[in-house]
Order: structure tokens, then C-alpha cells, then sequence
């Protein structure tokens, strides 16, 4: 039973059982006339989540999720770590300096390790796009500066 | 006749015609590009407009903004990331389609079913932009609320096989388009005191992170198998005969989205939703959509674009917007002299009209520049993977922060990248995510409005006016079909698992040799 518990498919229904039960409780502490849609939308979701984890738990015990090779943890979080962090980081640095680190980031996981190739490449699509469309095309993004030119 | 021909005679200027191409080919790229979409293109290309004539500035926002209406299909079909949310309808079919390696097939019948549904919203806006309008006034809150809930129930039949996993991210989806102000009182609603969440959440970013960064997260976790390789982009445009074969699916999709493009407020992502969801009880190809049906695409694609004339039918006859884009336009028709409502036929015609024209040879200019635009696309995808992964990551970045201006959006677009996978990953589809942040604002402020118009009675919708009536009975009978083609498909189920467990029965009573 427990080892069915820390699946991830039972997990991630938990967490959204979890989720939909603490909005529900914001949902139900609101104004009544405001809160009328929501309260039906969670009460749903609450309702479709419980289902979908007890039917995750009444299923027959997961296999194990593959280990890989090697023993290797996946950067995955990393990357996803890094996303979140650099769209964190824009409000308060501005878009290009956040991005320039998370574009050679990306690059460098997805095996572009050469340094011209990786240097080139962030220098390009992260300073490049963010001047075509900043400084050329006028879409302001979010600036370091007040002045908007960082 | 003469305005009309005076009209042709404006709208075929060379001035005119280049305009059309440079906003065509420039929205085809724009549009496929994940998170830009119209209203960026839009905003890139309106103070180029500044210094033209009327007629030549309408030609380049106009093509931009059908150009990119289609081109968000591109990126839809080759690397399941819709370019822009009116395109999400469209990786449904067009995505299985690249995987069983017909994406020529599945861009052909895109940017076909996109050009059939243009130039038939634009015919029918010539000869039909009055009665159509004058229809449209007829849906009040409870018509609309009654067309959204026929709308939303697409995402069971998107849903095969998960249904309650569909369920729950449509009212995860339901439930993001409610943060922010409410609508009709202004109280704040899961803002947790945060100013910058007032406004909502904008339907953008959620797009960007559902499927372009989630995409990006899915190739890094299988980088290393060769299904991560991103085919290459050919076109082959269907042929006479199967076009004949699917024209009923052209011709209802196009209907669909001149008609729901003439509602102010809906907008050509819940059009292609609403046909899709008709194609899933209509068409004769049904049980195979959602598996590789060029008939999904055509739904999609054929409604979304056929959007773009008819939105111009509450915008031009009666003044109203009916979403950001339309409100865009009518703004820039404003500042080059074009006032928009009821007398603008009268006053106007001949500017009207040939609009209408331009309209026709946009259509005709993106079936044209598809081909050299799909070629771009080819060059770009043979990149190395990680050059393509970097681009989508900025231009997500870019795509999600341009719209308004709020770094929050960005936090938006990547927490929703993050939650997309982990969903995708336990079997949850994402479709209906979309469809509930689409489609949950104008259900939500239709049923409040017409709780208010009825006094807080709910039954008096189903009762309120033919429209409402014939639209609730459709949803039952919706409901009734899905129920009984479920439980048929069960028993089919249940005979097929006896079957061979019957057979293995008798041919092991069966003595050897025996008949």
C-alpha cells in the first residue's frame, strides 16, 4: 500500500486533490456573488481528483519507474529550475540577464558544448532576439534601466 | 456595382498588393513562432501604418493577422506547439499526423482547410455581414452561456480513454481564467494580496508553458530517442477528389467559425474548439479523430481562419470588438479615418468593400506564401536540437512577457511549463486545460449576467428563447450520444475480450484432428 502511495501517478493525483481542496476553502471564505463559478469549478475538480486517486490506488501495483543508465540522475530539474528562476529574476534584472544565462543553459544541456557554437548560439538567439524585438521592433520587454536601454 | 468595382480598383494597387504580401508572410512567421502571435504582430506592424493610405495600412494588418492565424498551425503539426492558441485545436490530429510520418498530408490539409474557411467567411461577409449581424444581436448571456457549455463539452470527446484526467485540467483551466478581478463585481479572486494577479492571468503565458516550454521539457527527458527528431517540413496539398471526399467537414468548419466569429467576445480559439467538438459527432470519420484525421485539422484550421472576415462583421456594422485583435484593428481603422457602426455601409461603402476584396487576396497570397513559408520552417527545424530548444525557449520568454508588459506572465508561463509536464507525465491531456481558459471567461459571464437578467432563476435559461431552447436540447442530446456510443463501445469491448477466451475455450475441448 505505501509503496503504491509514492507512485508518481498517485502522487500527482494527491497533489492536485491537495491543490483543489486549499482553493476550495479560499473559494468558500470569498464573497458569495464573486466566488459562485469557482466554488462549482473546485467543487468539480475536487470531486474528479478524489476519483482519479482511488482509482490510481485500486490499480495493480506500479512497476518501478526505470532507473537510467548508469545510475545518472536527469538534469531535468535543473533545466526546469532554471527556467523558473530566470522568470523570477526578469522583474527585478530586467529580460536580457536573466536570459542570456538560461539560453546557454539550454544549449549546453541539449549538447551544444562546443564553446564557439554555445557562445554563438546564446549570444544570437538570447541577445540577438532581445535586441530585434526590444530596441528594433519596439516590443518593450522588461529593462534593467529605467531608461529601457538594458 | 460601380462601388464595388471602384473597391477591386483600390484594393489592387500595387502599393496594396505588396502590403499584402509583407503582412502575409511576415504573420505566417510571426504566427508560427510559440507564444507571438497576432496581437504582437499586430503591435510590430501598426506604426509602420502610420504614414500609408487607408486601404494599403488595412492590407498589411489584415495579412498579418490572418497570416498568423495559419501559421500557428505550422508549429502545431511539426512540434506539437501550437504558434498561437487559436492553433491548439489543431495538434490534436495534426501532431499524430507527424508522428505516423504524413506531415506533408497534415500541412497540406492546414493550410487548405485555413484558406477554404477565409475565403468562404469573406463571401459570406460580402453578401451576408448584415443579417449576420442582425442575427448575432439575438444571443444575449444566456444564448452565449448555452453555446460556451456545447463548446466546453468538446473536452469529453478529446478526453477518450481519460475522461476524469480531461475533466480535471478543464476545470484547472476553468479555474485560472477566474483569478484575477471578477468581472461583474471587481472583488479580488485568488490573488493571495498579490496587486500584479489582479488582472488575471492571460491566456497567453498558460498557452506558452502548457505546451511550448512543457515540449521542451518532454525533448530534454527523451533526448536521447529518436523520437525527439523533428521531421522534416514538407507541403503536399490535397487533390480534387479528396477534397470532394471531405468537403461537408470544409464547408461545416467554415460555418462554424463565420458564425462564431460574428459574436462579439468569442474569438478564434473557442470557434476552433467548437468545431472540433461538431466534427466528433458529425463527422463520418469520427472514431478516428484524435489518432491522425486529416478531418481533425480540417475542423480546426477551417473554423479558426474563417474568423478572421466574420470578426469583422460586429466590428465593422456594429462597432463592437469582438476580442483583442478586432479591437486592435478597429483602433487603427480609427486613426486612418474609418469610423466603424451602424452608418459605416451607408457612409463608407466603398472603403468597406474593399476591405472585403483585401480580405479574398490575403487568403489567396498566405495558400501562395505557405509553401516558401513551410520552407523557412524546414531550414530552421535542421538546426541541432539544442539551437531549436533555445529559440523556443526565448521566444516563449519573449511571447509571454510581450502581450502586456508583466514580468508575472513570465512566472505564469514557467510554473505552468513545470505543472504541463508533470500532468503529461501522469497520462493527463492538455487540451482541455486550454479549453477551459478559453472558454471559461465568457461561460462565466454569461451564466452571471443572465442569473441577474432571470433574478437568480437558473431553469428559466433552458425556457428563455428558441435560441436558448434548440442550444440546450443539442447539449442533451450531446450528452445522450456520448452516454449510449460509451456504453455501446463497452459491451463492443466486453464481446471482443469473451471472444477469445471463448474460442481458446472450445479449441481445447476440441479433441486433434477433429472438425
Amino acid at each position: 500500500m505505501f509503496a503504491s502511495l509514492i507512485h508518481p501517478r498517485v502522487l500527482t493525483a494527491l497533489a492536485l486533490l491537495v491543490a483543489g481542496a486549499g482553493l476550495s476553502i479560499t473559494a468558500w471564505q470569498g464573497p458569495e456573488s464573486a466566488m459562485l463559478v469557482p466554488r462549482i469549478v473546485l467543487t468539480i475538480w475536487c470531486v474528479m481528483a478524489l476519483a482519479i486517486l482511488v482509482g490510481e490506488l485500486i490499480r495493480q501495483a506500479p512497476r518501478q519507474p526505470k532507473a537510467s543508465p548508469r545510475g545518472a540522475r536527469s538534469p531535468l530539474p535543473l533545466l526546469m529550475a532554471a527556467v523558473l528562476v530566470a522568470a523570477v529574476a526578469t522583474a527585478s534584472l530586467g529580460f536580457l540577464i536573466p536570459a542570456l544565462p538560461l539560453v546557454a543553459l539550454t544549449l549546453w544541456l541539449f549538447r551544444i558544448r562546443r564553446p564557439l557554437p554555445l557562445v554563438l548560439g546564446t549570444i544570437v538567439i538570447g541577445g540577438g532576439l532581445w535586441f530585434l524585438f526590444h530596441h528594433v521592433l519596439m516590443i518593450r520587454l522588461p529593462a534593467l534601466l529605467t531608461s529601457g536601454l538594458v | 456595382m460601380d462601388v464595388i468595382l471602384a473597391a477591386v480598383g483600390d484594393a489592387f494597387t500595387w502599393q496594396a498588393l505588396l502590403a499584402i504580401v509583407i503582412g502575409t508572410w511576415a504573420g505566417i512567421i510571426i504566427g508560427g513562432l510559440p507564444g507571438l502571435g497576432s496581437v504582437v504582430g499586430l503591435t510590430i506592424f501598426l506604426p509602420f501604418t502610420f504614414g500609408m493610405d487607408v486601404i494599403t495600412s488595412m492590407a498589411l494588418l489584415i495579412g498579418v493577422y490572418c497570416g498568423s492565424v495559419y501559421g500557428g498551425s505550422i508549429t502545431a503539426i511539426l512540434i506539437n506547439t501550437p504558434g498561437t492558441p487559436q492553433s491548439a485545436a489543431t495538434t490534436f490530429d495534426g501532431y499524430p499526423m507527424t508522428q505516423q510520418g504524413r506531415v506533408d498530408e497534415a500541412l497540406g490539409w492546414a493550410t487548405f482547410a485555413s484558406f477554404f474557411g477565409g475565403v468562404l467567411s469573406c463571401v459570406l461577409l460580402i453578401f451576408c455581414a448584415p443579417q449576420l449581424a442582425k442575427f448575432a444581436v439575438n444571443f444575449g448571456s444566456i444564448e452565449v452561456f448555452a453555446l460556451v457549455c456545447l463548446a466546453m463539452l468538446c473536452i469529453v470527446g478529446i478526453s477518450r480513454g481519460s475522461l476524469l484526467k480531461g475533466l480535471v485540467c478543464g476545470m484547472m483551466g476553468f479555474f485560472f481564467s477566474t483569478v484575477g478581478s471578477d468581472p461583474i463585481t471587481g472583488a479580488d479572486r485568488f490573488t493571495f494580496g498579490t496587486y500584479a494577479l489582479s488582472s488575471g492571468l492571460d491566456l497567453i503565458p498558460v498557452v506558452v508553458g502548457a505546451f511550448a516550454l512543457s515540449e521542451v521539457f518532454v525533448r530534454f527527458s527523451a533526448r536521447n530517442e529518436e523520437a525527439t527528431i523533428i521531421p522534416e517540413a514538407r507541403l503536399r496539398f490535397p487533390g480534387l477528389s479528396e477534397i470532394g471526399r471531405r468537403l461537408i467537414e470544409l464547408v461545416r468548419g467554415s460555418f462554424i467559425g463565420s458564425f462564431v466569429g460574428a459574436l462579439p467576445g468569442t474569438g478564434a480559439a473557442a470557434a476552433a474548439f467548437i468545431s472540433y467538438a461538431a466534427a466528433q459527432k458529425l463527422s463520418p470519420r469520427r472514431a478516428n479523430l484524435g489518432k491522425g484525421e486529416p478531418d481533425g485539422i480540417i475542423a480546426s484550421e477551417s473554423s479558426n481562419n474563417a474568423v478572421t472576415g466574420s470578426a469583422f462583421i460586429p466590428t465593422l456594422a456594429l462597432g463592437i470588438p469582438g476580442d483583442v485583435v478586432t479591437a486592435m484593428m478597429m483602433g487603427a481603422m480609427v486613426i486612418h479615418g474609418i469610423t466603424p457602426g451602424v452608418r459605416l455601409m451607408a457612409d463608407q461603402a466603398q472603403t468597406v468593400y474593399a476591405l472585403f476584396v483585401v480580405l479574398i487576396i490575403v487568403n489567396v497570397a498566405m495558400l501562395i506564401l505557405s509553401k516558401p513559408s513551410i520552407g523557412l520552417f524546414r531550414y530552421l527545424f535542421k538546426l541541432p536540437l539544442g539551437f531549436v530548444m533555445g529559440g523556443i525557449v526565448m521566444f516563449s520568454f519573449i511571447g509571454a512577457v510581450s502581450v502586456r508588459g508583466n514580468p508575472l506572465d513570465l512566472v505564469v508561463a514557467a510554473l505552468t511549463g513545470i505543472l504541463a509536464y508533470v500532468l503529461r507525465r501522469g497520462g493527463y491531456p492538455l487540451a482541455p486545460l486550454v479549453i477551459g481558459m478559453v472558454l471559461g471567461p465568457a461561460l462565466e459571464s454569461s451564466l452571471r449576467r443572465g442569473l441577474l437578467i432571470s433574478r437568480g432563476d437558473f431553469l428559466s435559461f433552458f425556457t428563455h428563447s428558441g435560441i436558448a431552447t434548440t442550444l440546450f436540447v443539442l447539449i442533451g442530446l450531446f450528452l445522450v450520444w456520448t452516454v449510449a456510443a460509451g456504453i455501446l463501445d463497452w459491451r463492443a469491448k466486453i464481446a471482443a475480450r469473451r471472444q477469445p477466451a471463448e474460442s481458446a475455450a472450445r479449441s481445447a475441448t476440441t479433441p486433434e484432428g477433429g472438425p
